[in-house]
C-alpha cells in the first residue's frame, strides 16, 4: 500500500475555544490554580500536590493522546509526572504553571518518540485477539500530521510499523522495501522528526 | 503502577523544596570564575606588563570581548536550565558578539608583529599551550555549569549543553587573558578560539550524557 496522503487517516479538526481535540470540555483550569497548587506542594502540602497530580495527568494523557501511539500514553504520563516531581523545585512562581508543564511534557514526548526508534519490533501472533488499529492512529492525530513532514517512504514505515503494529516482515512486503531498509528509515524518519519537534516552538 | 497509585506515591510524604534561582546561580558561578582568577594572580601568572597595556586598545578589545562573551553566555546557560527557556538565540547572540569580536579585531593595531610572517605570528608551538591552558581553566566553570544543569529541568538539553560550553570557555579565556603575554590579535582569535572550540564540544558531548528530566 502506497501512502498517498497521511490524511487518509485521519483528519485533524482545529480545535475549539474551551473544547479538547477529543470533544469533551476543557477541564484546563485557570493557570495560577495549578501554579498556587505547585507552590504549596513546594512547600511540602502533600495534599495540594496530589491535587495537583491528579488534574494535570488528566491533561498529560490528552496531550499524549494526541501524540503518542495508545499504547505509549500510559508511560509517557507516567515518566512526566515523575519528572515533575524531581523538577518541582524549578517551577517560578511568578510566571504560569502551564507553559512550564508544557515544557516537561514536550521534553518527554522527544524522549518516548527516540524511544519509539529503538524499541525492537516483533511480529504479534496471527491468533492474538487484538481490536482495529484506527482507535490509535485516529488519537496520535498530531504525530501521523507531523509524518507528512517526513519523506514519504520514511512516514509509510514508521505508520506501518510504530502506528499499526506492523513487524518488520510485513512492512517490507507492503514497502517492497528491503527488512533493513524499513529499519534505516524508521530510525532516520524519527531522529528527524524529533529534530523538528525539538526545534518548533508549538507543535499542534 | 496506576497513575492513581504513582501519584499517591508521590504525594506521600512529600517535603519542601528550596526553589531554584537562576540569580543565586549565577552568583555562584561568578564566585568560582573570581575565585579561579584571584588563583590564577596570587600564582604570580599575571602578564608583568598589565599596568602599562591595561589601557591600550589592544587589552580593551581582548577583555572587553571576552567579558561580555562570558556575561553574554553564562546568562544563557543559566536561564537555559528553566525549562521554558530555549537556549538558541541567547546561543546565537553570543556567537554573532564572537563574530563581531573577531571582525572588531581589524581594527586593532598587530604592533611588532605586523611584519611578520603568518607562521611566526602564530607560533604554533606556543599558541598549543594558550589552547591548552584555556581548556583547563575551563573545567571548573563547566563542572559548576553540569551541576547546575543537572540540578535544573533544561528541556533542551543538548543546546544548554553546547550554551554552558560557550560559557565554560568564554570564562576560562577571559581569566587566561591576564596571563597571555602575546599582543597579537591573530594570535589570539586562532588558538583562543581553538581552546574554546575544544571545551564547547566536550560539554555538548558529555553534559548531556545520563541526562534524564
Amino acid at each position: 500500500m502506497r501512502l498517498r496522503s497521511l490524511s487518509t487517516f485521519v483528519t485533524i479538526p482545529p480545535p475549539e475555544r474551551g473544547r479538547r481535540m477529543d470533544g469533551r470540555p476543557s477541564s484546563e483550569p485557570a493557570r495560577d490554580e495549578w501554579g498556587g497548587l505547585m507552590v504549596a506542594a513546594q512547600d511540602g502540602h502533600g495534599g495540594a500536590y496530589r491535587r495537583l497530580l491528579s488534574a494535570i495527568s488528566e491533561w498529560l494523557y490528552g496531550y499524549f493522546q494526541r501524540r503518542l501511539p495508545h499504547r505509549d500514553v500510559d508511560d509517557a504520563v507516567q515518566e512526566t509526572l515523575l519528572a515533575v516531581h524531581r523538577r518541582r523545585h524549578t517551577y517560578d512562581p511568578r510566571y504560569p504553571f502551564k507553559p512550564w508543564l508544557a515544557a516537561i511534557a514536550k521534553r518527554k514526548w522527544i524522549d518516548q518518540l527516540r524511544g519509539l526508534g529503538r524499541r525492537p519490533t516483533e511480529a504479534l501472533h496471527e491468533d492474538l485477539s487484538i481490536g482495529d488499529h484506527e482507535a490509535s492512529v485516529t488519537s496520535a492525530s498530531i504525530l501521523v500530521g507531523l509524518l507528512e513532514r517526513l519523506r514519504p517512504a520514511q512516514a509509510q514505515v514508521i505508520t506501518l510499523v510504530k502506528l499499526q503494529g506492523y513487524s518488520i516482515e510485513e512492512a517490507s512486503g507492503e514497502t517492497g522495501l528491503s527488512q533493513s531498509a524499513v529499519k534505516m528509515n524508521i530510525h532516520r524518519g524519527l531522529a528527524r522528526l524529533t529534530a523538528y519537534i525539538e526545534g518548533a516552538q508549538n507543535v499542534e | 503502577m496506576s497513575n492513581d497509585g504513582l501519584i499517591l506515591d508521590l504525594s506521600a510524604d512529600l517535603v519542601s523544596v528550596r526553589r531554584r534561582s537562576a540569580l543565586r546561580e549565577a552568583i555562584l558561578l561568578l564566585a568560582v570564575a573570581v575565585a579561579e582568577l584571584a588563583l590564577f594572580l596570587w600564582l604570580g601568572m599575571m602578564r608583568p606588563d598589565m599596568g602599562r597595556m591595561i589601557g591600550s586598545g589592544y587589552m580593551l578589545w581582548k577583555l572587553g570581548s571576552l567579558a561580555a562573551l562570558a556575561a553574554m553566555s553564562c546568562a544563557t546557560a543559566i536561564r537555559s536550565f528553566s525549562p521554558v527557556v530555549s537556549p538558541r538565540t541567547g546561543s546565537v547572540l553570543t556567537l554573532a558578539l564572537a563574530g563581531a569580536a573577531i571582525a572588531a579585531a581589524t581594527f586593532i593595531d598587530p604592533g611588532a608583529a605586523s611584519g611578520s610572517a603568518i607562521l611566526d605570528r602564530l607560533s604554533p608551538a606556543r599558541g598549543l599551550l594558550c589552547a591548552t591552558s584555556i581548556v583547563v581553566l575551563s573545567m571548573p566553570i563547566m563542572a559548576v555549569l553540569a551541576m547546575l544543569m543537572r540540578r535544573g529541568a533544561p528541556a533542551h538539553p543538548r543546546a544548554s549543553a553546547f550554551a554552558s560550553g560557550l560559557a565554560a570557555a568564554s570564562c576560562g579565556a577571559l581569566v587566561f587573558a591576564f596571563c597571555c603575554p602575546i599582543n597579537d590579535p591573530l594570535y589570539i582569535i586562532v588558538w583562543y578560539s581553538a581552546g574554546c572550540v575544544v571545551v564547547v564540544m566536550a560539554a555538548r558531548w558529555l553534559l548531556p550524557r545520563r541526562f534524564r528530566l
